[in-house]
């Protein structure tokens, strides 16, 4: 019985003006977003690893110099962009693309890709994720609003369940009606993309099953928006009533959550300006943590202990080179301060991405944003993941330099001089992103909003028809 | 006079009805809250340039005490070497403040540096700074009172319209009132009339009340900006009215009305700007910054790898720098010559970047008038000095400010001259210009022609469809 209802549903669907053109709508701009990204992900993806290898050669090929010479000449690195980026980019505009690892600082990820953009990239961009957040549940909506409401108003509802259909069965008739031709749509760009995710990719053994666990978050969500479309269906009576509270419902998670999130959670969790930021660093390295402990005298006790040690009168006894070891200890206090500093940064940060997830149990629109980005692998945490590990880079190498200096160093100070040999030793930069289980059990919250969204709408789907009315 | 009359029962069905009560609260709570982040924005920007101000001071103040007054022992007003204090410890901030109207529009604001730091490296490096955000906020964006005009406040306009004639037909008072020697017209534009009244006041009211809240100062300048933004709310709002009546002109059910009108916003406020945005990027693509990184550091390593003759050649270029004097700095020769270098040759790459910018942004421009809200949003930023605009204003006051500065210091830097305490007060201070207002009201009134345009153009056809509305059936 179910499947009768079912198919009765499709062919009502297929022969319905709205489904064909929005069937057309969807797969163009679908195909388009996801084909255009594609595109844009080959190519930023050649570029940042001709970049990266041309960044990596200029300071093999620097020539000789002090090594803190060529500490201060530093190394770029470009963040590389993951394959699923190309469903949905995330917050990459809005990050930066490129840092330099030098002695002494941290330098921000910098070149904000959105800054090279107009205005009009913040009504937001069209892209695979956005169809499948945004219109694909408009669509939904279009097409499930009057599946009871309408049955009502013409008068049909009371003759099929006089026909001792039960409401259970026609609820979850005309669901699979929709859910199958829904798939009509979705399949055949469906396809495509896991073609392109499969063949396209040199890492695809690693991009496969976040594009599933993807798949299945989407899957969820939509789900959601099927049951809360017929749930509103089954209990308005009539279909301008069903219409409205629907498209609120949409308006409220596409729209208007988003920028709400924004502002709670800039408003609870407040972060320093970027002003205060490097000035507080600035300070801290200065003056010592607690501005007790400058500089200077921090430099006068490693002295003297570095002359107890080796049980030296002067620097110029020493058989080492001092300034390589006061390097060092300057850079790992300066490390510590950037530690002290990015940490309660970013953990103001994931405070503020927390608050947007736990407002995923209110729109579950909020949810599926954060999960997608964070298996697309284009999240905030990622960058913070990217930027971590190329400040550990950085410390290694400036470590080996100044390690380089102290050691072969001695007599020489400042005039001793590396060659290519040093800086050919270095290991490649190479990021490595987290793994998917870790990617997934970050996201626990975005998970269990969208299940417990889906079971409770399901649940209230299956009580309606209990007391569903037939006008 | 029947106007007047239609319009008087309208409103009164209109406030006897709980949907205006609800729809005005909704309303004036989501502007409210709009304003309310907008303050604290501009109120957090005006805070850092206070600080960053206050940094410089501080700065200037350890400064003097370097170099030392004439009579005191210590420096003996040797100064400070100028190369030391054009580079950093005498840097100075150009400082963009916020509008009069910045409170009502976020806009681009979060995304540019409306503040930079001004010394003798480079020029990209000044403005290359990012103020400190999660990135997710940027993405979302935020809730000002421009997201509420653009995308909200026509849901409110539709939501009291969609249903003008048909409603009243599926109730059966259309019947009766048409009865009456009234022209459908005249009826229709009553309604409309009553709707726009109290929605487009209450904006406007909210708006004014928003800027005076927000502390926009009772300047002309100010008042005029205001009342550019009161155009612009009316004329976007007169869009949605005139759109909402030539759908219901079309004479079918309220839940079509419904339908279709919704799928006309979604259409003008997400599809479009998307795509249009889609379009842009593709037939004027930006390279990426990737490519700029590795363009400066090459350039400063190939003028480095020439050496001497690099030197020489900057010396006969700029005779003026040295000014005569045979002991300049060998060293700062060096730097500056290396420096000039390699921005003459990133230069090209920047003007790349620059140029397909302005192409987008021009082809944005004509795209406003393929949606209404484009050309809304575009205005608004435009008015309230949070768009490229006024940005773009500022990067070049900041690039002229880099000159003068480089001007000041370049001569004494190759001099070997230091700067003394006579000197601290010749260096080059920036004061912001503000964008003219003609220039401004000059862009803005063409957004204004994008949002009458439509307006004119919909209602005309909808007024004579509305000629044949069926009463009946």
């Amino acid at each position: 019985m179910i499947l009768r209802i079912a198919r009765k549903e499709i062919r009502d669907l297929v022969r319905d003006g709205r489904f064909r053109w929005s069937a057309v709508i969807v797969t163009v701009l679908l195909t388009t977003s996801a084909a255009l990204g594609w595109r844009s992900w080959r190519e930023l993806r050649a570029e940042q690893a001709r970049a990266q290898a041309e960044a990596r050669n200029d300071f093999d090929e620097q020539g000789e110099k002090n090594p803190h010479a060529a500490a201060h000449y530093g190394l770029y690195v470009f963040k590389p962009k993951p394959p699923l980026s190309f469903v949905d980019p995330g917050v990459d505009p809005y990050t930066g693309v490129s840092v330099h690892l030098e002695a002494h600082r941290r330098n921000e990820v910098g070149n904000r890709p959105a800054r090279d953009a107009t205005a009009l990239q913040r009504f937001g961009e069209l892209t695979a994720a956005s169809v499948l957040q945004l219109l694909l549940p408009l669509l939904i909506i279009f097409l499930a609003f009057p599946a009871l409401a309408g049955e009502r108003e013409q008068g049909t509802l009371r003759q099929v369940l006089s026909l001792g259909v039960r409401p259970g069965t026609l609820i979850w008739g005309k669901a699979v009606g929709l859910v199958v031709a829904l798939s009509l749509i979705v399949a055949p760009v469906l396809a495509l993309g896991v073609s392109v995710v499969v063949l396209g990719s040199a890492e695809s053994a690693r991009t496969w099953p976040h594009a599933l666990a993807m798949l299945a978050g989407y899957v969820l969500y939509l789900g959601i928006f099927l049951a809360v479309a017929l749930l509103v269906s089954m209990r308005s009576r009539t279909t301008r009533v069903a219409l409205v509270v629907l498209l609120g419902f949409w308006i409220l998670n596409a729209m208007i959550a988003p920028r709400l999130a924004t502002d709670l959670a800039r408003r609870t969790v407040p972060t320093p300006s970027s002003l205060q930021f490097t000035e507080a660093i600035r300070r801290d390295i200065k003056a010592g943590v607690d501005g007790h402990d400058p500089e200077d005298s921090r430099i006068e006790r490693l002295k003297q202990e570095t002359l107890k040690k080796y049980q030296a009168e002067t620097v110029e006894d020493l058989p080492i080179n001092f300034q390589g070891i006061a390097l060092q200890a300057g850079e790992e206090y300066g490390n510590s301060v950037f530690d002290r500093h990015y940490g309660a940064l970013w953990t103001a940060f994931g405070r503020q991405d927390t608050m947007r997830k736990a407002l995923g149990f209110l729109f579950p629109t909020l949810a599926i944003r954060e999960l997608s980005m964070a298996l697309a692998g284009t999240d905030n945490q990622r960058s913070r993941d990217f930027a971590e590990s190329a400040e550990r880079y950085r410390r290694d190498l400036v470590l080996t330099l100044n390690r380089d200096l102290e050691q072969n160093g001695a007599d020489l100070g400042f005039m001793y001089q590396a060659g290519p040999e040093l800086w050919r030793g270095m290991p490649e930069f190479r990021y490595q992103p987290p793994a998917l289980h870790a990617s997934i059990q970050d996201q626990t919250m975005a998970w269990a909003a969208l299940v417990l969204w889906l079971s409770v709408t399901v649940g209230l789907v299956c009580r309606s028809t209990r007391t569903l009315r037939v006008d | 006079m029947l106007l007047k009359r239609i319009l008087r029962h309208e409103v009164r069905v209109l406030s006897a009805d709980r949907t205006l009560l609800a729809v005005g609260l909704l309303l004036a709570a989501v502007v409210g809250y709009g304003v309310f982040n907008g303050v604290s924005w501009a109120a957090f920007q005006r805070l850092t340039l206070r600080e960053a101000g206050r940094e410089e001071a501080a700065r200037y103040e350890t400064l003097r005490e370097q170099i030392g007054s004439p009579g005191e022992g210590r420096g003996q007003g040797q100064g400070v070497p100028a190369d030391q204090v054009g580079l950093a410890l005498g840097a100075r901030y150009a400082a963009m403040p916020p509008g009069p109207l910045a409170s009502l529009v976020i806009g681009q604001s979060d995304l540019y540096p409306y503040y930079a730091l001004v010394t003798t490296a480079n020029r990209q490096s000044a403005l290359a700074g990012d103020e400190l955000e999660n990135p997710t906020h940027l993405l979302s964006g935020r809730f000002d009172l421009g997201f509420v005009v653009v995308v909200l406040y026509p849901l409110v306009i539709l939501a009291l319209t969609y249903n003008l004639l048909s409603g009243e037909k599926e109730q059966g008072t259309l019947v009766m009132v048409l009865s009456q020697p009234l022209d459908r017209r005249t009826l229709v534009l009553g309604k409309v009339l009553a709707r726009g009244l109290v929605v487009m006041g209450l904006a406007a009211a909210i708006s004014i009340g928003g800027y005076f809240l927000a502390g926009g100062p009772a300047t002309r300048e100010g008042i005029s900006r205001l009342a550019l933004w009161l155009t612009l709310v009316v004329s976007y709002g007169a869009f949605w009215f005139a759109l909402a009546l030539a759908v219901n002109a079309l004479g079918k059910s309220s839940a079509t009305n419904a339908l279709a009108l919704a799928g006309t916003w979604f259409l003008l406020v997400g599809v479009i700007p998307a795509l249009a945005s889609l379009f842009v990027r593709v037939a004027y693509p930006v390279p990426s910054r990737i490519e700029l990184v590795q363009a400066v550091r090459e350039a400063s390593d190939r003028a480095k790898a020439e050496g001497p003759s690099l030197n020489a050649r900057f010396l006969e270029a700029h005779p003026e720098l040295t000014q005569g004097q045979a002991e300049a700095n060998e060293f700062a020769i060096q730097s500056l010559a290396v420096q000039e270098a390699s921005e003459a040759e990133v230069a090209e790459v920047l003007d790349r970047f620059e140029s397909q910018l302005g192409h987008q942004q021009n082809l944005v421009d004509r795209f406003r008038f393929l949606s209404p809200a484009i050309a809304a949003f575009e205005a608004l930023q435009d008015v309230a000095g949070t768009g490229a605009g006024r940005y773009t204003h500022f990067a070049a006051q900041v690039d002229a400010f880099h000159v003068r500065w480089r001007a000041f210091f370049r001569p004494r830097i190759l001099a070997s001259q230091p700067i003394r305490r006579d000197d601290l007060a010749l260096i080059p201070e920036f004061a912001f210009q503000e964008e003219p207002l003609s220039k401004v009201s000059r862009r803005t009134l063409t957004g204004l022609a994008g949002l009458l345009l439509p307006t004119f153009l919909i209602g005309s056809l909808g007024m004579t469809a509305m000629r044949k509305y069926p009463i009946v059936g």
